[in-house]
């Protein structure tokens, strides 16, 4: 899905536990530009709540959030 | 420094006054005997880690600010301003702490530099240096319940992924993870992975207990930014769901902190009294063992040993439940030493694990742990913590020390009869 | 000399009660008035009933058990001190009046030779003591951890204990005169007999009383106030 857009940065958060892809996503938010996109592959299901509740509470952008057979995948934009 | 920020800063000190942190404040000796308790002085030998020189900062301020003689001969007590100097050491000495409170345990006079620190982290964060990873952690909390009709879907579903998990686990597809079920006995308030729920799920289906899952895990980020406010909405969440679902008793989780804040902290940060129980899932899996409830054979012929989370043991009071069920399961248990309430930080607490300009020094801390975990010779070690877990892990890869890291649930789940074990343990 | 008596065996010395009288006492005023954290900062094991709890500061506060696993020197010369000065303290309690029974036990030089020897003891011990903290302070590793209010209060103990152990093992007053002296100080018709002024501890006296008297002074303002707060905060641990 989405090969429209550029990434950035590949995070492979597979194996991590709650709340660790969280934070490996907010500690590398500002390896990318603003506008800048960043690719993140967890497992734990926590994160499925979580990346999106940390984008929006930070205020950076979930531009896709979903499930790749037992993966999840979101790409988050950085917005500021 | 402005005297603006001296009078905010002050101010929150004054604010968090209370009788116990004046008499701490008033009475250390500073005879260092807590200096060999912390792990962190220990390993690294460094005086920003001493616990009472941690605790010395803010009696600088102390002294200056809410004492006569402070004010007049500040050289005395060396009492000075809450400056950038001086926040630039509080924030490394304060957010390193694990709160395990070790150093109280062995102080003459019992000082709880934790507590100390707590007010520490109060005093940060109104100068705009609280940690931002843990702020964050605590703010996307908050935000998860103030916005829950948006991720409700989601976090069900996530649910029911982990259902069909169980119904193989257990090899009956009736098993269910009840949610928002009114009049259960239980609340269980799990973390936000699968790998709480699933174990806990299994043990509730052999019990046959009357459960139902909170929507909400029992981590709290705000505990460790040290917002108070913050800490008790991150508990509110499951602790609220509890009243309106009238259940007997709220249980937690293996996690430390989470118990210590849903057993002691909630009820004095709400001022009012529970209307349930609070336990540790623990308590719950060693009374069924011994009450026959839940059936295990003692499967497991490697050593294993046992290590206490600060914050399950020292601080939340429960020492021999864990030891019992490990007796249970394994043929040959070993215990550390020093164990329970003398028993050494990991070091993973605090919150620390969410710090990455600390990962190195956080396992450099870990040094008494490695030692104590190489003189049981166990192949396995058992904790009921996730930070000490995730800790523990980050010392076998460092140190090469062979062992395998796990919680107490887990083994349970692998010394009982379930017809779906080996699929479940590799997918978990 | 006169002077210098005047102002250390006698106006100082009611300085010096009534500062640590009032101070101690807006001491505890300060602590007993500022509320208690709600969340209760105890630990486990903690003993279910109120009885336990008081037994268990006790011994905590008086014997500090754990302290003494964790680092058996330092526990040691603590108690060498602690102990030593509150027998010290005792001691001096003969000053009001003569303890009763033990002189005729002992009979009156003999009381006064087993004075001269428990006072000797007790004065040796505090002096080891407080050297040995002066020490471990200058060259410990964590020595940057002391502040000016350390080095003082140990410079004022031992000065009180040279100077007391000075008067003890050189002069050759006897407690009944000092006794004639501090009663006089309770009647507050304070006199200083001649069988002290013209002694050759007359001098050590003063000297003694002029740091006792601040030490006095600076105690409810020093962390010297563990001396109460030690209690109520080993206390806490139980709650
Ligand atoms: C019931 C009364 C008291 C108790 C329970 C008590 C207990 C303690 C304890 C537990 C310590 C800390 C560490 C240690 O050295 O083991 C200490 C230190 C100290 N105490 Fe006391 N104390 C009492 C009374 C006093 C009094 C009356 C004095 C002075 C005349 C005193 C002078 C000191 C000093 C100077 C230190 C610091 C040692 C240093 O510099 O490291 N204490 N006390
Ligand atoms: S052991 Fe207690 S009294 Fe001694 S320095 Fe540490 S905190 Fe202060
Ligand atoms: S609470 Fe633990 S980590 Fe913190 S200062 Fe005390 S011993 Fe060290």
């Amino acid at each position: 899905m989405s090969d429209d857009i550029k990434v950035d940065l590949e995070l492979d958060l597979k194996g991590l536990l709650c709340p660790l892809p969280m934070v490996r996503v907010s500690q590398n938010i500002t390896n990318v530009p603003v506008g800048g996109v960043i690719r993140a592959v967890a497992t734990d299901p926590g994160a499925m709540a979580d990346i999106p509740a940390w984008a929006q509470s930070t205020g950076n952008e979930i531009m896709s959030a979903g499930k790749e057979g037992s993966e999840f995948v979101f790409l988050v934009k950085r917005v500021k | 420094m402005d005297s603006q920020q001296i009078t905010t800063l002050t101010g929150v000190l004054d604010k968090k006054m209370n009788r116990q942190l004046k008499q701490y404040l008033d009475i250390c000796a500073r005879c260092a005997i807590c200096k060999d308790a912390c792990h962190q002085y220990v390993a690294t030998g460094d005086f920003t880690y001493l616990p009472a020189r941690r605790a010395e900062l803010i009696r600088q301020i102390y002294k200056k600010y809410f004492t006569k003689t402070g004010e007049f001969v500040p050289a005395l007590y060396e009492a000075r301003d809450p400056d950038e100097n001086l926040l630039d050491e509080l924030y490394e000495s304060t957010y390193a702490c694990t709160g395990c409170r070790r150093c109280m345990y062995y102080c003459p006079f019992s000082i709880d530099t934790a507590w100390i620190l707590s007010v520490a982290k109060a005093i940060l964060i109104a100068a705009g240096r609280g940690n931002e990873m843990l702020g964050q952690l605590a703010d996307a909390a908050i935000f998860k319940s103030d916005n829950f009709d948006m991720f409700r879907d989601v976090i069900v579903s996530g649910f029911k992924d982990i259902e069909a998990e169980l119904k193989e686990l257990t090899g009956d597809p009736s098993a269910e993870i009840p949610v928002d079920k009114k009049g259960a006995d239980i609340l269980y308030v799990a973390l936000a992975g699968a790998h709480s729920i699933l174990p806990a799920a299994a043990i509730f289906h052999e019990a046959g207990t009357s459960w139902t899952l909170s929507m909400f895990e029992s981590a709290n980020y705000g505990f460790f930014f040290g917002d108070a406010e913050k800490a008790r909405k991150i508990a509110d969440r499951f602790m609220d769901e509890a009243v309106r679902l009238g259940v007997k008793e709220v249980v937690i989780t293996e996690c430390g902190h989470a118990y210590r804040v849903a057993n002691i902290f909630h009820e004095a940060w709400t001022g009012k009294k529970h209307p349930f129980k609070v336990r540790h899932i623990l308590e719950v899996i060693d009374e069924y063992i011994k009450d026959g409830r839940l059936k295990v054979s003692r499967c497991i012929d490697v050593p294993v040993s046992y290590h206490d989370p600060c914050q399950v043991g020292r601080n939340g009071g429960i020492f021999e439940q864990p030891r019992d069920i490990v007796r249970a399961l394994a043929t040959d248990f070993r215990d550390m030493t020093p164990n329970r309430e003398q028993q050494w930080c990991c070091g993973g607490g605090g919150g620390i694990v969410a710090i990455s300009e600390m990962d190195a020094f956080r396992l450099k801390s870990g040094k008494k742990k490695v030692e104590q975990i190489r003189a049981t010779g166990a192949k396995i070690v058992a904790s009921p913590c996730e930070n000490c877990r995730l800790q523990m892990e980050g010392l076998n890869e460092t140190e090469d020390l062979g062992v395998r890291i796990a919680a107490i649930m887990d083994l349970v789940i692998e010394c009982m009869d379930l017809p779906g074990r080996k699929q479940a343990a590799e997918g978990a | 000399m006169d002077t210098y008596l005047q102002i250390t065996t006698v106006v100082g010395v009611y300085v010096a009660g009534v500062v640590f009288v009032a101070g101690m006492g807006w001491r505890i005023y300060q602590w007993a008035t500022t509320p208690k954290s709600p969340v209760r900062l105890g630990m486990f094991p903690k003993p279910k009933t109120r009885g336990g709890r008081i037994i268990k500061m006790l011994k905590d506060t008086l014997i500090a058990p754990h302290s003494a696993r964790i680092e058996p020197r330092m526990w040691l010369f603590a108690m060498m001190f602690h102990v030593a000065a509150l027998a010290a303290f005792v001691g001096h309690l003969r000053l009001i009046q003569e303890y009763p029974i033990l002189p005729e036990l002992l009979g009156a030089e003999g009381m006064n030779a087993f004075a001269g020897w428990a006072g000797g003891i007790a004065g040796t011990l505090m002096m080891v003591a407080v050297l040995y903290w002066i020490a471990r302070r200058t060259f410990g590793p964590f020595k940057q951890l002391s502040v000016p209010e350390d080095y003082l209060l140990l410079a004022l103990l031992l000065g009180v204990i040279i100077m007391g152990n000075h008067m003890r093992f050189i002069g050759h007053v006897h407690a009944a005169d000092y006794r004639e002296w501090f009663q006089s100080l309770l009647a507050f018709k304070p006199v200083i007999p001649d069988s002290i002024r013209f002694s050759n501890v007359g001098w050590s006296l003063g000297t003694h009383m002029l740091f006792v008297n601040a030490l006095l002074i600076y105690f409810p303002f020093s962390k010297l106030v563990h001396t109460i707060g030690s209690f109520s905060a080993n206390l806490v641990r139980s709650e």
